[in-house]
């Protein structure tokens, strides 16, 4: 596999950031994930931690190098991360159960597969033109369907955060999965939260990618959808991917798999709005993530006596 | 229960700016310390120290952990963390208060007002039960209160009972340990298991983890005046659940207290967690007397009682 990739997340003006994106690859599959914690429930970012971390994980596991069926992989494992999410919540007694969206997209063999649920988006951009585009479970995308609001009125209707399909919900989460899609030299997966697609235009997207490769376009995009939201913005997060012929392209920025070892794998998470790179290891806190923690603890305390 | 026990913190040992005096209790999860800090004030504190992760060795101040405990020791530290983070954001006067929180000896320390007084556990074993109602009415009003404040927060205690409440030498209540509010890790064959206190964990406790809610909180506050009453806990409730061989205090104790509080704590006993009061509030108004209990099978049983009574009288 030859592939450029590039992803961030943005906090934003809000208080925290409750995204989280990761991708891992072995010698011959790739998993993008991006997760967006729903804000108004409580932990919605321990809601999109375990969901992101739950699929890389899983991958690791499975892709040796590669997946055996990639439909049944992202099914069974969105799936049991919105019961790992579930779980946590029951064991932790939480009177609510964090809620996250999420997208993830598997590319084997050349061929692309994805699935969602909730309104983070996976948009295939060919020739700068967007091929295909997942369709939002929301109230807003449902009244779009329905004829009774037009697409460009989404980013602005009152009710474009209301969606009805999220893992940590009590009913089962609908997982809505692609097609196999076979990827042509120089198209660009792009997964992303609603951050950055809702004050942005499909032809916004396409037009930045079409100026620059995505390692300067993407940048680029966070910025201008962050200064067109404005104080009333949300957190920002994406993925971008482009996917290249073996032989065609040579640089720094092309990531070819040939050479790895068919049991290892990379993982890059962002977690927290920072970047930290890991390998096989899977330590739950790291001495960082403590001291944060601690620290956290004792302003509210300092906060709360009086 | 671990099959080895930790070594404490020596006495004198300097630990920042505290100096622990003894060791007040010894859990499995952890070890709580009385120490007096720079202005010789009295502390608790309350060190992360799972036994069957980490083991201390007498004379150690480090403990030592075995390489493929520690992501499991870190995860629980997580759990520890939880608890701080739940505490520090209540400032009750019947909640435990959170003075500090730091790291050393490569594990975590929560540092805790120092409360003089008793556990109601002891209070309890003094009297073997048979507490005067208006010292229970008074005692549980008031840990409610504090309760509220806990349910408010979107936190469970989960783990409610005698050697929880701390009656201060003034009489009020404070609730301690929030050890159970964190007690997360079941799954995956994690090695720290959900603690519960058979007699005073709610049936949700054992089974149908995602029933747990106010209710089960409330269940235990139930358990724990029954035990007032009983001088022990009532049977537990995943035995209750097999055969139910509780007799109600309304029977046991008729006579001994007003009916109106022993059917209070029928209606927390009850297995279903829909029969009890569901929240803090309806429980208070029924301790401070404002309204009746509803244990809906047991109101009909005694308006009939009351009713037969009634004709009986008029014949």
């Amino acid at each position: 596999m030859k592939f450029s990739i590039y992803q961030e997340s943005r906090q934003g003006p809000r208080k925290a950031n409750q995204d989280r994106v990761a991708y891992c690859y072995s010698r011959d599959a790739l998993c993008m994930i991006v997760a967006d914690g729903m804000g108004g429930h409580l932990h919605g970012e321990v809601a999109a931690q375990i969901a992101t971390q739950f699929i890389a994980e899983a991958f690791q596991r499975q892709a040796k190098p590669q997946l055996e069926d990639p439909f049944r992989f992202l099914f069974d494992t969105i799936m049991n991360a919105h019961l790992a999410i579930i779980d946590y919540a029951n064991e932790r007694g939480l009177l609510e159960t964090p809620r996250t969206t999420v997208v993830c997209c598997i590319v084997q063999d050349g061929l692309a597969y994805w699935a969602h649920v909730g309104d983070s988006r996976l948009y295939l951009i060919r020739d700068g033109r967007i091929v295909v585009q997942t369709k939002d479970h929301s109230r807003v995308q449902m009244l779009v369907d329905s004829g009774r609001i037009r697409e460009e009125a989404v980013a602005h209707h009152p009710e474009r955060n209301k969606i009805f399909n999220c893992l940590g919900q009590m009913a089962p989460p609908k997982i809505d999965l692609s097609r196999p899609t076979a990827l042509r030299h120089g198209d660009t997966l792009l997964l992303c939260t609603d951050g950055l697609w809702s004050p942005l235009s499909g032809r916004l997207i396409c037009e930045a990618l079409l100026r620059e490769d995505i390692m300067s376009a993407v940048p680029n995009l966070l910025d201008l959808a962050e200064s067109r939201a404005g104080p009333d913005g949300d957190n920002l997060s994406v993925i971008a991917m482009t996917w290249a012929e073996e032989l065609l392209e040579d640089g720094d920025q092309w990531i070819s798999t040939v050479e790895m070892d068919p049991n290892a794998y990379k993982t890059t998470v962002v977690q927290f709005g920072r970047t930290s790179q890991g390998g096989q290891e899977g330590g739950y806190l790291s001495d960082e993530e403590i001291e944060r923690a601690i620290a956290e603890i004792r302003n509210a305390i300092k906060k709360h006596s009086s | 229960m671990p099959s080895q026990a930790n070594q404490p913190l020596p006495d004198g040992y300097q630990l920042q700016n505290y100096r622990i005096t003894k060791v007040l209790s010894c859990g499995g999860f952890s070890i709580v310390y009385l120490a007096h800090d720079e202005n010789n004030q009295p502390v608790a504190i309350k060190e992360y120290l799972p036994s069957s992760l980490a083991l201390r060795k007498e004379g150690d101040a480090l403990p030592s952990i075995a390489e493929e405990n520690l992501a499991t020791f870190r995860y629980g530290m997580k759990c520890f963390f939880e608890e701080g983070r739940a505490l520090a954001r209540l400032s009750h006067p019947n909640v435990v208060r959170v003075l500090n929180f730091f790291r050393a000896n490569e594990t975590v320390y929560l540092v805790m007002r120092y409360e003089r007084g008793r556990t109601l556990q002891e209070h309890i074993q003094a009297r073997r039960g048979a507490m005067k109602e208006n010292f229970i009415r008074r005692v549980f009003t008031l840990l409610l209160n504090g309760l509220r404040e806990v349910h408010s927060n979107k936190l469970l205690h989960l783990d409610i009972k005698p050697a929880n409440i701390y009656i201060r030498n003034d009489g009020t209540p404070v609730l301690i340990d929030f050890g159970a509010a964190r007690q997360t890790l079941t799954s995956e064959g994690f090695k720290l298991n959900p603690m519960y206190t058979p007699g005073f964990a709610s049936p949700e406790h054992y089974q149908k983890r995602d029933l747990l809610g106010p209710w089960s909180d409330i269940y235990s506050v139930g358990a724990s005046l029954f035990a007032c009453l009983a001088g022990a806990a009532p049977q537990a409730a995943d035995l209750r659940m097999e055969r139910d061989r509780y007799v109600s205090a309304t029977k046991l104790f008729a006579g001994k207290y007003s009916t109106q509080l022993l059917e209070t704590i029928d209606w927390c006993l009850q297995l279903d967690h829909l029969q009890r009061p569901q929240s803090v509030m309806a429980l208070q108004k029924v301790l401070l007397r404002e309204r009746d209990p509803e244990g809906p099978r047991k109101r009909s049983f005694v308006a009939n009682l009351r009713s037969t009574l009634m004709r009986l009288a008029r014949r």
